[in-house]
């Protein structure tokens, strides 16, 4: 496709979505809400013009976009309606970009279309109880059956699980390889037989990850995502995506083009606590950190873009993304005074969720290393369990 | 009594073993959703401790007001779902000055009942009204109602069968209802000098300070059992410096907190303490807001299911952070009466407290 000028795709864009303005409120990563609607309505609406992942080929909900056309788009989008696609982000943020990069021409075309349209939701099956931070320990074993892989093991923290069709699940092949090694990817539907979704109640109430049990569910080998022992390059790529899309298009409110004053400036204003010289002051800091962050997640969204990898610029992305976001939350609960301590109050759900953000997606901590390790060469962290099989290192060399 | 600390080891004692057997993580859970833990409040209330600090010929337990407040910091150290502050040093507190009979059930008090007007007509009062986010209110057998009437601090004991409540919660899913007093009429009379609406403020701060020092230190010590506990990366993820860090955060709250709330307390028992009370807020409020923050980050995801304590405790923080005054609030109050004092003054205010101010 041809590069369309800004006023083309606005005017296309015009045709399809609705303009954002100042009193355009949305939820950010699905707090509070278990809304599939919007969102759906949103990517069926704007999967045949392939405006929601530009770069996707056509064939598959994009329309080959190059990246300065992309980041274009991306921008104008600012300008209307987009919903926060929480429930559909995995798919839409990382499994798809891991499948252009790591699928088969079949994958791709069974399970990109329905990703661009909405039509399909996927979870992330990586985490369990032993793996959280460590992701590379992961015990979920998957044993070869000629054409099929039998999976048995456990599951936790897996966001959207009880709204997914699909899921990517990274299962330990060989045990007698190193950790990182002995890895593979596969693709399940998330009722095979043998998978069952229990989900966690989180403190701020929503109940949006799950735990999930697998005992000998069979997986065809055609749904295996990489080699066999390729699992942590696959799962390094679906995590550099994660990052980089921390910041990324969709979800919160305001700081759109257009509109000057954020919808949490204009709510603390109609609460008249805006007037005050200190809250002035923590208002026009968090409002600068967040423009910074804004610019941040866009140059890493940039740079990913511009090299087809996602560099460590996502992790200094979401460790601003999510300080605004918790600095956001705090400021508006502390703004209705006494009455934030109710479950009623200003800023609750947000309050509620604030903590949870500097540690899915990986902990503060973890971007800090990756940072430290990437960006400025410090020397990494001592890994000593590193060369050896993981079936001896999994309880723990120390 | 032991001199060194001035407070009944014994009471102390016994309140811990008590709260460590009834108040488990489950019981804290069922409560929430229930809205009241009557069993909890029974074997609370069966022991006499809600009445400590309240003498015993005006039908208390007994003790001084350090041992309530240190009651109150177990209170909050295991989550209790009860109105312990309510009952004891805030309800019967202005019961018992008011010359009013102490029920044997739980009394709650209205943190801002600066909206309630009453008239007067010889020993009933009248009241009209609503007030949000009275604590317990639901369970309470008597609402202690403190008014200024024609200059004169009044104390009503009202029934709250004769008011309308409806049902809300703070951020813990503690209950914090709206009362509507319209034309309830209750038993009314004057309050000994020193018991007024102001003094009542700062006692219901200095009973919040109680419960925060309790619950920072609770997570503070989940903190360092989970990390410890918890291998990643082949050991416990206490051994690594960033989670380190975070537990060095929890602890030294949890210190700063119980020292500024012992000290106000201990002010407090011996005269006025106003001082030393808003500053005991202040601080545990910060204290609060640094120590969930570490605590939080320190537990991973683990810390953010309702299958883990953590939440009880950081949650009733967050709450108990606004009740009887917020960061401004008292940062104002505090400002204003370093001001009051001059440059030359400030030194002699940091280091003598409300001595210097009365």
């Amino acid at each position: 496709m041809s590069d369309l000028t800004e006023d083309q795709i606005r005017s296309d864009l015009d045709s399809i979505l609705e303009r954002r303005s100042a009193g355009t409120r949305l939820t950010t990563m699905g707090a509070g809400s278990d809304d599939l609607d919007d969102g759906r309505r949103y990517l069926a609406t704007t999967v045949d013009g392939g405006w929601h992942v530009p770069t996707w080929p056509q064939q598959h909900g994009g329309r080959g976009a190059s990246p300065s056309q992309n980041a274009l788009i991306g921008r104008l989008l600012r300008e209307f309606v987009v919903p926060d696609l929480y429930p559909f982000a995995i798919g839409l943020g990382m499994v798809g970009p891991a499948l252009l990069a790591h699928g088969t021409e079949t994958q791709q075309d069974e399970w990109l279309r329905p990703i661009a349209s909405g039509a399909s939701i996927w979870c992330q099956m990586f985490s369990e109880p032993e793996a959280g931070s460590d992701l590379a320990n992961v015990a979920l074993k998957a044993d070869q059956d000629g054409e099929e892989w039998v999976l048995s093991g456990q599951k936790t923290w897996t966001s959207r699980a009880m709204w997914a069709d699909w899921a990517i699940c990274l299962a330990r092949t060989d045990p007698d390889q190193p950790k990182h090694k002995g890895l593979t990817m596969f693709s399940l539907p998330i009722d095979t037989p043998g998978v069952e979704v229990r989900p966690l109640t989180q403190m701020n109430r929503d109940a949006h990850f799950s735990e999930v049990f697998v005992s000998d569910a069979r997986v065809l080998d055609s749904w295996r995502i990489g080699e066999r022992g390729e699992g942590w390059r696959v799962a390094m790529t679906v995590l550099a995506h994660e990052r980089a899309g921390g910041g990324s298009r969709g979800g919160g409110d305001g700081n759109a083009r257009g509109v000057r004053v954020p919808g949490w400036i204009s709510d603390l204003q109609a609460l008249g606590v805006a007037e005050e010289q200190v809250w002035r002051d923590e208002v026009s800091k968090i409002y600068a950190h967040d423009s910074v962050s804004r610019w941040t997640s866009q140059r890493a969204a940039d740079e990913a873009r511009a090299t087809g990898v996602p560099g460590p610029a996502g992790s200094g992305a979401k460790l601003r993304t999510v300080k605004s976001y918790k600095d956001r939350a705090y400021l508006t609960n502390r703004s209705g005074g006494s009455y934030g301590m109710l479950s009623e109050g200003p800023g609750y759900i947000e309050t509620m969720t604030a903590p949870s953000m500097s540690i899915r997606g990986g902990t503060d901590e973890i971007q800090r290393n990756i940072l430290g390790e990437r960006v400025l060469g410090l020397p990494g962290e001592p890994r000593l369990d590193r060369d050896a099989p993981w079936r001896e290192s999994r309880r723990g060399l120390l | 009594m032991t001199e060194a600390t001035g407070v009944d080891e014994l009471v102390t004692e016994t309140a811990d073993r008590l709260f460590t057997q009834i108040c488990d993580h489950e019981s804290v859970q069922n409560a929430e959703a229930a809205g009241a833990a009557p069993e909890i409040w029974s074997a609370f209330a069966e022991t006499g401790f809600p009445w400590i600090s309240i003498d015993e010929d005006r039908g208390g337990s007994g003790g001084t007001l350090l041992d309530a407040l240190e009651v109150l910091r177990l209170v909050g150290y295991h989550a209790a779902p009860i109105p312990a502050a309510e009952t004891g040093v805030l309800g019967g507190w202005l019961l018992a000055s008011s010359g009013h009979e102490i029920p044997a059930g739980p009394v709650t008090v209205l943190p801002n009942g600066n909206n309630i007007t009453a008239s007067v007509s010889g020993d009933q009062m009248t009241l009209a009204g609503t007030c949000t986010r009275v604590p317990w209110a639901r369970i309470a057998e008597r609402i202690a109602v403190l008014v200024e009437v024609d200059g004169q601090s009044m104390v009503a004991s009202v029934n709250p069968k004769d008011c309308v409540i409806q049902p809300m919660t703070n951020m813990a899913g503690e209950p914090r209802d709206t009362v509507c007093f319209d034309g309830a009429i209750a038993p009314a009379s004057p309050c000994v000098a020193g018991v007024n609406p102001e003094s009542f403020r700062f006692r219901g701060a200095l009973s919040r300070a109680a419960l925060m020092a309790g619950a920072i230190e609770k997570m503070s010590q989940l903190t360092v059992t989970y990390t410890n506990d918890r291998i990643q990366f082949g050991r416990p993820v206490a051994r690594f410096q960033a989670v380190q860090q975070h537990l060095v955060w929890g602890a030294q709250e949890a210190a700063l907190a119980r020292m500024a709330a012992e000290t106000a307390g201990r002010e407090a028992n011996r005269g006025p303490a106003f001082f030393e009370i808003a500053a005991a807020k202040l601080i545990t409020n910060q204290a609060a807001a640094r120590a969930t923050k570490a605590c939080h980050q320190a537990h991973g995801a683990m810390g953010m299911t309702q299958e883990y304590p953590l939440h009880h405790y950081s949650r009733r923080l967050w709450s108990w952070r606004k009740e009887y005054g917020g960061d401004a609030e008292w940062s104002k109050w505090l400002g204003n009466a370093a001001v009051s004092q001059g440059a030359e003054g400030l030194y002699a205010l940091v280091t003598g407290g409300s001595s210097v101010l009365s």
